[in-house]
């Protein structure tokens, strides 16, 4: 396959405050990311001839509204744009999306593509409608949800296996959070930025077995865009572009029963790093997706950052933590930025090209030349990583 | 029997079969006559093969635990007054994983790969859901 390695770049972000703001509109968040990641690119908004709208899952009118072009209208974009269509695929719409930006520009089809999601899963959706859609979507009808199952009941199932194979602690996971809560603490744009202790995630009320209540990610309203070009307009437009160096996916299963293990999603991994031509070695941040604590460690091996089973006792020693040796989610990630539904990707993409951008303020991790990220959507039916770096082709 | 509330099997060609069998106390899982993979959840095509020729055995219903789960709190609504309830992916001994619900137990003693075989629970007069309970009489 032909690589596009290094030929693409995300050279414009944004990001508003993730929780919940009930008095925010939808249209006002989302306008305001474009705004900004126009803005931080330096782009002539002309030349932004494609718009992606991730899909909204709060309010289904504003999903068929995006679809619809209503960005496209309200950023001015009537005269120029030559697309506007959704990717979808839940949590993974933002690898996906980088996917198919980074295709349409270096095919020639696009000269640049503004991917952007906005939705209101805090304070748009009523608890229990949330809970409800979060124990049907992606769950099997024939066979599965007669039993009861959920999206939390899946982090049990992970969890427990995972500790069983590989004798990782309860508490090693609980410190999965409290690295996350430290990185959240130095991040104006997240949700839940009071540190927590290993021993008070430990504390918190059991949900769904070995899932505790604290080890959760948190449901909340969100929005982030960025700005994929090539490489060549990249270098005209700034000094700091985050060049696209490696993209690997695979898609597995709709259930969760149907996934063979863990190793699954190897190929997606393998695939990254050789488009890249790295290795776990050459990585300086990892922004891994989350949604529970265990999937970041379960990432983390799949990712060569640790030896199998070891990544509990690493993170618990403090190594992904501020000043830790490889920085992990350095957003805070969903349990601590907050879930914003497809978007939860999206703000872990962000913040890898704003790591390498070098623009992460306070949590900036020094002598950041190359990120990997990683994203997933469903019940696990896939899994997407993506590495981006300072140089490019 | 009071009115059940809970989510119901979605009831297709394929499942129904399925479900007629757990009603006559079998649990059936498919495989493919043209390459031999075994076929579950119940399938219209081979997932290996493309292959159409898919025919239903009978699984001795043993089989072990893979993972578990137990809820205790921000479960479906409809399963809200059941907590605590234990979930799991159970290995069939011929060869397949499905989702269940472990009974007879006390959760305190689940395990990976505890050894687990299938008891069929007549919610409705149409729909038997297989569960599973441990095999081994000191593990119940
Ligand atoms: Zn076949």
């Amino acid at each position: 396959m032909k690589s596009i390695s290094g030929k693409t770049a995300i050279v414009g972000i944004g990001e508003v405050p993730t929780g919940h703001f009930p008095d925010r509109s939808f249209i006002k968040a989302a306008v305001d990311v474009c705004e900004m990641a126009i803005t931080d690119a330096g782009i002539p908004k002309q030349d932004i001839d494609t718009v992606i709208p991730i899909g909204v899952v709060s309010n289904p009118l504003d999903n068929t509204n995006v679809i619809c072009s209503w960005l496209v209208e309200e950023l001015g974009l009537g005269k120029t744009a030559k697309s506007n269509f959704q990717v979808m695929s839940g949590g993974s719409s933002s690898a996906n999306s980088l996917k198919v930006a980074s295709a349409l520009v270096a095919a020639g089809l696009s000269k640049a593509v503004l991917v952007v999601h906005c939705d209101r899963m805090g304070t748009g959706l009523d608890l229990s409608a949330a809970i409800s859609m979060f124990s049907k979507a992606s769950i099997n009808q024939e066979y599965e949800m007669p039993y009861g199952f959920s999206q939390l009941a899946l982090a049990g199932f992970l969890q427990q296996r995972y500790m069983y194979e590989t004798g990782t602690t309860e508490r090693q996971i609980a410190s999965v959070v409290e690295s996350l809560r430290k990185w959240a603490a130095l991040n104006p744009n997240a949700m839940l930025r009071k540190p927590k202790t290993a021993d008070e995630i430990l504390q918190s009320k059991m949900i769904s077995s070995p899932v505790r209540k604290k080890m959760m990610n948190i449901l909340a309203d969100g929005a982030a865009a960025f700005i994929v070009t090539s490489s060549e307009y990249a270098r005209d437009l700034t000094d700091t572009p985050a060049y696209v160096l490696g993209i690997g996916s695979r898609c597995t299963s709709f259930t969760v029963t149907a996934q063979p293990h863990f190793d699954c999603w190897q190929p997606a991994v393998d695939g990254a790093y050789h488009m890249a031509g790295i290795g776990p070695g050459d990585i300086d941040v990892a922004e891994i997706y989350d949604a529970f604590p265990t999937f970041i460690l379960i990432s983390m091996e799949l990712l060569g950052l640790c030896e199998k089973g070891k990544a509990g006792k690493f993170v618990e020693d403090g190594n992904t933590s501020p000043g830790g040796r490889l920085p992990v989610s350095t957003n805070g990630a969903m349990m601590a930025q907050g879930h914003t539904g497809a978007g939860g990707g999206m703000a872990i993409l962000v913040e890898a090209a704003r790591q390498i951008m070098g623009k992460a303020g306070e949590r900036q991790v020094q002598n950041a030349n190359i990120a990997i990220e990683t994203a997933s959507g469903g019940i696990g039916m896939d899994f997407h990583v993506g590495v981006l770096g300072k140089e490019g082709q | 029997m009071s009115e059940y509330n809970k989510p119901l099997p979605l009831v297709t060609e394929l499942s129904k079969h399925f479900y007629d069998g757990c009603k006559q106390g079998e649990l059936l899982y498919q495989k493919c006559d043209d390459c031999g993979q075994i076929v579950f959840y119940p399938k219209e095509l081979c997932p290996a093969c493309m292959g159409r020729r898919l025919s239903w055995r009978k699984s001795n219903g043993k089989g072990k635990i893979y993972t578990f789960t137990v809820t205790y709190d921000a479960a479906p609504p409809e399963f809200a007054t059941d907590v605590p309830y234990a979930l799991a992916l159970i290995d069939v001994d011929e060869g397949f994983r499905m989702m269940s619900n472990i009974v007879e137990c006390d959760f305190d003693k689940l395990r990976c790969e505890m050894p687990v075989e299938v008891v069929f629970d007549q919610i409705t007069p149409d729909i038997a859901l297989p569960k599973f309970r441990p095999s081994e009489p000191d593990e119940q």
